[in-house]
C-alpha cells in the first residue's frame, strides 16, 4: 500500500476500498451496535461461559485461517488486511473508549446516557462489534505474517499476536471469570462467598481467620486552623509523623513531643497506657509560640469510634491536633479447610496474595469503623482460567516493546 | 541509620553529576569532553549505588518502603536507563535529562528529609510500584520531547522547509516513547493483577492511559504506510498528546474522577 492509491481518481467502493469506506464500515457497524442496544435491550450483559467461549475461540481462529488460505484474494478479506481497516478501527474503539473515560460508567439519571448505553460501554454492542472488527483485521495479518515468518517480522509477531491473545482472552475469559468476595470473623470458618450481584456462592473449601492484624503508621501531627477546621499549613501535604522526642516547627510554634502513648485513654489529668479495644493513641506535647515565648503544655488525642479526640487550642487562629493514624499494612491469618480434611496455613497480606487450587485469594478489606480492632476480614477470591492466555500475550507484548525500544522504526532499522 | 550520611553522599553526587552536565554541555562543541563527562555520571552513580547498598544492608530490608526511599530508587535507575537509550540512540540530551531528573529526587530527598518516613498505603507497598512509575515517567518525556520535534516540523512545514530528518526524530522518539509505555501499561496491568485481583478493570486512569497507548498507535501505524503525508502525521501526534496530558493531569478533573484508584492527592 503506498500514497499513490489514493491519488487515482476512484468511485466509492471500487476496489480497492480505501478510508472512506473504511470509516463508512466502521460508522455502520456503531450504529448497527446503537441500534441492537436501544431495541433489543437486554437487563444482562451478552457473556459466554465455558464451553462456548472455547467453541468460539476455536471457531473464530480457525475461520481467520481459512480466511487467508482460500479467500485472501476476496474484496473483504482484502480490506481487512489493509492499513485503512486497521487505522479506522482503531480510531473508533478510541472514540468508544473516550467516551467510557468521559462518562462514568455508573447507573445515571440522564435519560440519553440510560437509553444509548453510554454509562456501560464495555457491555455495548457497538463496542463488541467495533473490537470484533479489530480483532479480525489484528488475527488476519497476525496469521499472514507468522505464515511468511521473516526474522525482520519477529517484532511485528510479538506484537501484534501479543496483543491480539491478551485481548481475546480478556474479552472471552469474563464470562468464566469468577470474583467473590468472602467476609471472615475471627475464630469462625466461612464458606459462602458473595459475587458482584450480591448472589451466594458456595465454595468447594472453608477459610478459618486465626487473628487479623493491622499496623499502624503513628499519627500524624497537624496545624488546624479554628474557623476553617481544615488543616493549615502546605494543604496538608506536610504532617509530621508523632514520635517521641520530636520537636517540629508550624509558623511561629515550636513543637514538643514530650511523650506518645500508641493505645491509652484519659484517667483525670492524664494519658495511661491501656490495652483495650478503641483506645486511641495520644501525646503529651509542649508548644512554644517563639513570638511572645508563651508556653502551654497539654495531652491530645486522636481519638476512635469509641473515645473522643482531643486538640490544644494554641491560639485564636490555631489549633494542634492528631489525625486518625493511617494504615500500614494489614493481614489475615488463615487457614483454609479442604473437603477432604485438609487443613492449610496462610498470611494474605494486600499485595501478597495466596493460590489455591485454581483460586487467588486477596486480602481486600476489613470493618474500616473498628480499625485495627477489626475482627471481620473480607477476603477476595478470584478464578480467571484464562489467566495464562492473558499472561503469554501480556510477555509478548513485553519483549515486543523492548524489541521495538531497540530497533526503533523501519527507517533506522534499515539504514 | 545510614541516612543521617546522606546529605554527604547526595552532595557529593549531586557535584560530580552537575560537573558532569556542564562537560556535556560543553561537549557539543567539543566532542572529546563527553568522555570526562560520562567518567563524571559513572563514578556519581556508582557512589549513589554504594549507598543504596549501604542504606539496604543497615535496614535489613530492601529500601523501598517509603516515598523517601523510593526517590533513592528512581535516583538510582534514572542514569541507568539515560545510559541505555543513549548507547543505543546517541541522545545526548537524553541522557543530560535523565541525570538532571535523578539529581532533582536526590535534591528532594536533602530538603524534606522528613518525608522519609512518610506513609504509604498498603497497596502502593508493592516491588511493581517502582518500574510502573518510572517507565512511565520515561515515556511521558521521550513523548513530550517527541511532540516539541513535531511543533517545530509544523512550524517548518507552515515555512514550506520541513526538513524529513525533523520527522525522522519524531518518529524515533516516539517508537521508544512508545515502547516505555507499552512496558508502563503492562506492568501496571501486572500488578492490579497482584494488588486488586484484576489486571484491567477499566479505571479512569487506565482508560486514559490505554487512549494515550491507542493515539501514539494511530500515529505509528499511519506513519509506517503514509511517510509522505507529513502534515496529517504531525496533527495526529499533537493530539495524541493532548491525550496524553489528560491521562496525566486532566482525569483529576473529569466527572469519572472520583472512581479512581489513581487519584492519590485527595488524601
Amino acid at each position: 500500500m503506498n500514497d499513490n492509491n489514493f491519488k487515482i481518481q476512484r468511485n466509492l467502493w471500487e476496489s480497492p476500498w480505501g478510508y472512506i469506506e473504511s470509516f463508512f464500515i466502521g460508522f455502520g457497524l456503531i450504529v448497527t451496535g446503537f441500534f441492537l442496544e436501544v431495541f433489543i435491550a437486554s437487563e444482562t450483559a451478552f457473556t459466554l461461559k465455558y464451553p462456548y467461549n472455547v467453541i468460539f475461540l476455536a471457531g473464530y481462529v480457525l475461520l481467520l485461517f481459512m480466511a487467508n488460505k482460500w479467500f485472501s484474494t476476496s474484496q473483504l478479506i482484502r480490506w481487512l488486511t489493509k492499513v485503512p481497516a486497521s487505522i479506522s478501527s482503531i480510531v473508533l474503539v478510541t472514540l468508544l473508549v473516550m467516551v467510557m473515560g468521559i462518562i462514568p460508567q455508573v447507573p445515571s439519571n440522564n435519560n440519553i446516557i440510560n437509553n444509548l448505553g453510554l454509562n456501560h460501554i464495555t457491555t455495548h454492542w457497538a463496542f463488541i462489534l467495533i473490537i470484533f472488527q479489530f480483532l479480525t483485521c489484528l488475527g488476519l495479518i497476525s496469521i499472514k505474517r507468522i505464515l511468511q515468518f521473516k526474522w525482520d517480522n519477529f517484532g511485528f509477531i510479538l506484537n501484534h499476536v501479543g496483543l491480539f491473545l491478551a485481548l481475546i482472552a480478556g474479552i472471552l475469559g469474563t464470562g468464566d471469570l469468577q470474583r467473590l468476595s468472602l467476609n471472615v470473623y475471627e475464630n469462625k470458618p466461612n464458606w459462602i462467598a458473595t459475587d458482584a450481584e450480591r448472589n451466594e456462592v458456595e465454595l468447594p473449601f472453608a477459610i478459618y481467620l486465626k487473628d487479623f492484624i493491622i499496623e499502624e503508621y503513628n499519627p500524624k501531627l497537624a496545624l488546624v486552623d479554628n474557623s476553617t477546621g481544615s488543616i493549615a499549613l502546605n494543604d496538608g501535604k506536610n504532617l509530621y509523623l508523632v514520635e517521641k522526642g520530636e520537636t517540629y516547627y508550624f509558623n511561629n510554634f515550636e513543637v514538643k513531643i514530650e511523650d506518645f502513648l500508641p493505645n491509652a485513654i484519659r484517667f483525670g489529668m492524664r494519658y495511661e497506657s491501656v490495652n483495650e479495644i478503641g483506645s486511641p493513641p495520644a501525646a503529651y506535647i509542649t508548644v512554644k509560640n517563639t513570638e511572645n515565648d508563651s508556653i502551654q503544655s497539654a495531652w491530645i488525642s486522636s481519638g476512635s469510634f469509641r473515645y473522643p479526640y482531643e486538640s490544644l487550642k494554641i491560639s485564636e487562629a490555631y489549633s494542634m491536633v492528631m489525625t486518625i493514624p493511617e494504615v500500614k499494612k494489614f493481614s489475615s491469618d488463615i487457614d483454609i479447610l479442604t473437603q477432604e480434611g485438609e487443613r492449610i496455613s496462610t498470611v494474605l497480606e494486600v499485595n501478597k496474595a495466596f493460590k489455591y487450587n485454581g483460586w487467588k485469594i486477596y486480602q481486600l478489606s476489613y470493618d474500616d469503623k473498628m480499625g485495627k480492632w477489626s475482627d471481620l476480614s473480607v477476603l477476595e477470591l478470584v478464578k480467571d482460567p484464562w489467566l495464562p492466555i492473558i499472561y503469554i500475550g501480556i510477555f509478548m507484548m513485553i519483549a515486543g516493546a523492548i524489541y521495538m525500544f531497540w530497533t526503533g522504526n523501519k527507517i533506522t532499522k534499515n539504514s | 541509620m545510614t541516612w543521617i550520611d546522606f546529605p554527604l553522599y547526595s552532595s557529593l553526587i549531586v557535584i560530580l553529576w552537575i560537573v558532569g552536565l556542564v562537560f556535556l554541555a560543553v561537549s557539543y562543541k567539543k566532542q572529546a569532553v563527553f568522555k570526562i563527562s560520562t567518567a563524571l555520571f559513572v563514578v556519581g552513580w556508582a557512589v549513589l549505588i554504594l549507598f543504596v547498598v549501604k542504606l539496604w544492608l543497615e535496614l535489613d530490608r530492601p529500601p523501598m518502603r517509603t516515598l523517601g526511599e523510593t526517590r533513592l530508587w528512581y535516583a538510582s535507575f534514572l542514569p541507568l536507563i539515560g545510559f541505555v537509550t543513549y548507547i543505543r540512540w546517541k541522545y545526548k540530551w537524553f541522557l543530560a535529562y535523565s541525570i538532571a531528573m535523578a539529581s532533582m529526587f536526590l535534591a528532594i530527598n536533602y530538603l524534606n528529609p522528613e518525608t522519609y518516613s512518610k506513609t504509604l498505603m498498603p497497596a502502593l507497598q508493592s516491588p511493581w510500584f517502582i518500574p510502573h512509575v518510572l517507565v512511565y515517567l520515561f515515556s511521558y518525556a521521550v513523548l513530550a520531547a517527541s511532540s516539541i520535534v513535531a511543533i517545530k516540523g509544523w512550524y517548518d512545514s507552515y515555512k514550506g522547509n520541513l526538513n524529513l530528518e525533523t520527522l525522522k526524530l519524531a518518529d524515533n522518539l516516539v517508537y521508544i516513547g512508545f515502547a516505555f509505555l507499552t512496558l508502563g501499561l503492562l506492568f501496571g496491568a501486572l500488578w492490579a493483577k497482584e494488588a486488586w485481583g484484576h489486571y484491567w478493570t477499566w479505571d479512569p486512569k487506565e482508560i486514559w492511559a490505554f487512549l494515550t497507548w491507542m493515539g501514539y498507535l494511530i500515529y505509528i501505524h499511519y506513519r509506517y504506510f503514509h511517510s509522505q503525508k507529513t502534515t496529517q502525521a504531525l496533527t495526529i501526534l499533537a493530539l495524541a498528546f493532548v491525550v496524553l496530558l489528560v491521562c496525566w493531569f486532566g482525569v483529576n478533573y473529569l466527572p469519572v474522577a472520583n472512581t479512581s484508584v489513581h487519584t492519590y492527592t485527595q488524601y
